[in-house]
């Protein structure tokens, strides 16, 4: 199915942290650092709990660009920063646009917040080959 | 206390991962939302590409098998930058830490079998606005010898 892209084309891909997906992420990621598993360590850390890891978010902001072209062995580059920390009941929202084709290359850029209107990535940029 | 930047240039590894089927398949299924069950990794989430963990429509589409999810590199190329983390002799304050940045880039898909190694080493130490910033470059490549991701870690440290 051929399918074109259009710079200002948007998307948007919502994800909920459920309350044990730092837990079932760091069995699938090896990530077991205790501020992501143990709500103790999590309050030490001056939150509520345990925090999502940052590269699970940064895993849904490439997810988001991958549904967005429609195969995710298309995605050649990610940048983020990390502004805040998904916690667990949080609901992320993605809106990402494309800004640039060229060079068999399409990029966009894509911005996350949580339910409070909260960033919690900035400047996020993902680059996707186009064929 | 500042990081020393005596320590631009110490390099990390080589660490060696092979892609496991299962592993590659549980963490896409994981990552895209399906919720585990003893001995299941869930049922998979209507967007996960089946390309992710079905052989059958994998075997049909453009790679043959199943290919890892991008930031499945996570799960290997993140060891240099662990390895900096935790070296006694930079002394980095692992209470303090947060990833504050993270760039990843692909230069080709990942498939069960595969034997990557990787390599990196400390290319920034720098004081911000009173934090300490860390930057860990990292390269793995295949058993060909060939760069299949390469990424830039950053970690921030926060004043006591």
């Amino acid at each position: 199915m051929a399918r074109t892209f259009q710079v200002g084309d948007t998307f948007t891909h919502v994800r909920q942290c459920d309350r044990l997906r730092p837990v079932y992420y760091a069995g699938a990621s090896g990530d077991y650092n205790p501020i992501h598993i143990d709500p103790e360590v999590g309050r030490q850390a001056g939150f509520n709990g345990v925090i999502l890891q940052g590269l699970c978010t940064l895993g849904w902001a490439v997810e988001a660009v991958a549904v967005f072209v429609g195969d995710p062995g298309r995605v050649r580059r990610v940048k983020v920063r990390f502004s805040r920390p998904v916690l667990p009941e949080d609901t992320v929202t993605f809106q990402g646009r494309v800004t640039a084709i060229a060079d068999g290359r399409l990029t966009t850029e894509v911005t996350a917040t949580n339910q409070r209107g909260e960033p919690v990535l900035r400047g996020a940029v993902v680059e996707t080959s186009l064929g | 206390m500042a990081l020393d930047p005596k320590f631009v240039g110490r390099a990390y590894g080589p660490f060696t991962y092979e892609i496991g089927r299962e592993k590659l398949r549980e963490f896409s299924l994981i990552l895209g939302g399906s919720v585990p069950s003893a001995g299941t990794f869930g049922e998979p989430p209507e967007h996960v590409s089946p390309l992710l963990y079905s052989q059958e429509a994998a075997q049909a589409g453009p790679y043959g098998d199943v290919i890892a999810f991008p930031s499945f590199a996570v799960v290997f190329a993140i060891r240099p930058f662990s390895a900096a983390i935790a070296d006694p002799e930079l002394g980095v304050d692992r209470v303090r830490l947060v990833h504050g940045e993270q760039e990843l880039e692909f230069l080709g898909v990942m498939r069960p079998g595969d034997v990557l190694t990787t390599t990196g080493s400390i290319t920034e130490l720098y004081r911000k606005a009173g934090m300490d910033f860390l930057v860990v470059t990292t390269e793995t490549r295949n058993a060909k010898g060939e760069p299949v991701v390469r990424g830039v870690w950053t970690a921030v440290i926060r004043p006591a």
